[in-house]
């Protein structure tokens, strides 16, 4: 298991929680959305930082009240196919003002990396064969993208429209 | 026509980059077939029956000669000599290797093609009014709000894995000749009372196994808040669309289980927020996609044209191609041509390399060098003078496609069916050939009038058969191929569904059950001038079926 982010690996400190395992003093830990909504008083007052694991048909307006406390959002990709993750990651950053880390895990490709970042995520939690090369070739091959995202910086239209060349 | 400006130009690049690097990780074995599959499906390449088929982007099926002459060089360099033109206004490539597809999008780009989303479960090519710019009857030229929707689909971060494929079409005047409720969205350019241009926007449509003729679900969105609106529209299906069922992952089944109000509410909602915040393109980047389609330069040009009269009144099968092939031009003096690629007995929308070739040559020296592809599978020259359409139609003779049967019998839609398709249930383009001979004599066709046939090898309806008058719908019954017909579909604006008739026919008996329906339509017809469709929808199907199956 690594963890990466454009532009290779990463430092972490996170660890997931199994649901029967108690955090240790001073762990970052990552927890299952049951759990959280279950145990919140007691994660949230220990010393540990806090962080949840969700999927792509997370219900974002039952997570919202613990936003401001939560140190990472780790979304599961189930299959590659499965894009709900872009939109989570979009309304988490743009509806909800979501700050903390935002994490992918799961089963995507190299190639939907790109889309991620400008989707709002920051970080990939990949398997050791994953192709951690090809992310970054993946990610560098555009230089430019038409519409507005997540990532605020400009788009085609806006250097187009400023004269920025 | 658009054309590319260096930001376009890079995209177009660097998406041969990714490509050819997706490629080259495939076949080294760090991708999967699995994982490769989207990847291709993204860039319009499909594994047949017997090889990859690439399907190439014709963005609102407008070309270039240029274009076209480099879609007939592919076809001699990396296919047997043929392109098929297809009802999404596309071009596809059946005898494709795929080591030599990143070689041939680079050729492809340099004259700004491509065929990004052209399959796969995002936002495809979008499809629009073949006839746009030079129809009299427009509100706005549908071209340019289709560039905008291209670009801004166009490797959209959020919904390129939407729950399954995503077609868009526009149309920019009353008269629907794009088939919009058919669509997932469907886009009408309308005017409102103060005189203000804007979109209605239809959500919800399809063929399928489920056809829908789409829902309204906003009358009237500004024109400069389109793209919010439907980034709004997209979210609420990304999120919500089923992703269990691929057979009810369409946004049709949920609108439906929503129920089209509830949809419209959810929209309505997430676009209030995400209104003015950055999405919508500013005014002056409209204008410089609207510069692109301004009217070319036309002649000033005196009706009538008497050299083109006189034609006509000499001789008479050139005055019959003018009535079905020639379409009135806003401006006086010109026509808009569908060139037929419905020649009888021959595989609808097909064009070989020297055809193609030929019909850039009269783009180039007629039509101000512009063609547009239908829906209905021809092309069309846009801009030719009357005093040339004599000129114009003698060499479409030569060329075999200067068959006077637009909107008639033998101009069939038909999907690859069993010769191409893994999905087919039964061969489609047989049995056009058949009908088309059966059907070859032009008197009988004219006489007959207006009548849609469409051909799809199985329930995904790729010939789109349920918006044909005459519906064929191959089945496979014991092994057998099996042919059910439908009756009284249409994809105009006056858009319905058609309505299965009975038990199917074998391949041998589907031309004479089809000819019994015809004649069955002349008996019963209160005079020439009322169509099929205007009969049928005043008899319903009992006389069909009685003559059919005998009325019981
Ligand atoms: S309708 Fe069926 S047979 Fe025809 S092309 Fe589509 S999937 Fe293939």
């Amino acid at each position: 298991m690594a963890v990466i982010d454009r532009n290779g690996p990463i430092a972490n400190s996170w660890v997931h929680l199994a649901d029967d395992a108690q955090p240790a003093k001073g762990q970052s830990v990552i927890v299952s959305f049951a759990r959280l909504k279950n145990e919140h008083n007691s994660l949230f007052s220990a010393s540990t930082a806090v962080g949840v694991e969700v999927v792509g048909d997370v219900v974002l307006e039952d997570l919202e009240p613990f936003l401001p406390r939560l140190g990472i959002i780790v979304v599961r990709m189930p299959n590659m196919r499965d894009g709900r993750i872009f939109s989570t990651g979009r309304l988490l950053r743009e509806k909800y003002a979501y700050k903390g880390e935002l994490r992918a895990i799961g089963d995507f490709i190299p190639d939907q990396a790109r889309f991620l970042l400008r989707c709002g995520f920051d970080s990939f939690e990949v398997g050791d064969a994953f192709p951690v090369d090809s992310l970054k070739q993946a990610v560098a091959t555009y230089s430019v993208w038409y519409q507005r995202a997540t990532d605020r910086g400009a788009t085609i239209i806006d250097q187009r429209t400023s004269g920025v060349s | 026509m658009y054309i590319y400006d260096k930001y376009d130009q890079t995209i177009a690049r660097e998406r041969v980059t990714e490509f050819t690097q997706q490629v080259k990780r495939r076949l080294a074995g760090e991708l999967s077939e699995d994982q490769f599959r989207p990847l291709r499906l993204m860039n319009g390449l499909y594994l047949q029956l017997h090889a990859y088929m690439l399907r190439v982007a014709i963005p609102y099926g407008t070309l270039s000669a240029k274009q076209l002459r480099k879609l007939a060089d592919i076809a001699e360099k990396y296919d047997r000599g043929y392109g098929h033109f297809t009802t999404r206004q596309n071009i596809q490539y059946n005898w494709i290797k795929l080591d030599q597809v990143p070689e041939l999008l680079a050729e492809l780009a340099t004259v700004e093609m491509h065929a990004n989303q052209t399959s796969g479960n995002c936002i495809r090519n979008v499809t629009a009014d073949q006839f746009a710019g030079v129809a009299g009857d427009e509100v706005e030229d549908p071209r340019i709000v289709s560039e905008i929707i291209r670009q801004w689909s166009t490797f959209h971060p959020e919904f390129s894995f939407l729950p399954r494929k995503f077609k868009f079409a526009v149309t920019g005047a009353p008269k629907d000749r794009a088939a919009i409720q058919y669509h997932d969205i469907g886009i009408h350019i309308v005017k409102n009372e103060a005189g203000e241009i804007g979109y209605a926007v239809y959500v919800g449509g399809g063929m399928g196994r489920t056809p829908v003729v789409a829902p309204l679900i906003n009358a009237f969105v500004p024109k400069a808040e389109l793209l919010s609106y439907l980034e709004a529209c997209l979210r609420v299906y990304n999120r919500y669309g089923r992703r269990d069922n691929i057979f009810k992952a369409r946004i049709k089944i949920l609108v439906r289980d929503l129920g089209p109000g509830e949809y419209k509410r959810q929209v309505e909602e997430e676009w209030q927020r995400i209104r003015g915040t950055g999405i919508d393109i500013p005014p002056e980047e409209e204008a410089r996609i609207r510069s692109f389609f301004k009217p070319p330069q036309y002649e000033t040009i005196a009706e009538p044209v008497h050299s083109f009269v006189e034609a006509q009144a000499k001789n008479r099968s050139f005055a019959r191609w003018v009535e079905t092939n020639v379409h009135p031009h806003k401006v006086p003096g010109y026509g808009a041509v569908t060139i037929s690629l419905k020649p009888i007995g021959g595989i609808p929308g097909d064009a070989s390399t020297d055809q193609m070739r030929a019909i850039a040559d009269l783009a180039e020296k007629y039509s101000l060098s512009e063609l547009r592809v239908t829906h209905v599978q021809n092309l069309v020259l846009p801009n030719v003078r009357q005093a040339d359409l004599h000129a114009v139609w003698q060499r479409l003779r030569e060329i075999g496609f200067a068959e006077a049967n637009i909107g008639l019998v033998t101009d069939i839609i038909a999907c690859p069916g069993l010769d191409y398709c893994s999905l087919a249930n039964a061969r489609s383009i047989p049995v056009s050939q058949r009908i088309s001979e059966r059907f070859a004599d032009l008197d009988k066709q004219h006489h007959i009038g207006p009548l849609q046939i469409k051909i799809s090898g199985c329930i995904n309806a790729c010939g789109h058969h349920h918006a044909g008058h005459i519906g064929i719908l191959g089945v496979d019954k014991a092994g057998q191929e099996f042919y059910q017909l439908t009756l009284g579909g249409a994809g105009d604006e006056t858009a319905s569904i058609g309505q299965l008739l009975g038990p199917g026919f074998s391949s041998d008996d589907v031309v004479g059950a089809i000819e019994k329906v015809i004649d069955t339509y002349l008996g019963l017809r209160e005079k020439p001038s009322e169509t099929f469709i205007e009969a049928y929808r005043r008899v319903g199907p009992v006389p069909f079926k009685e003559s059919l199956y005998g009325g019981h």
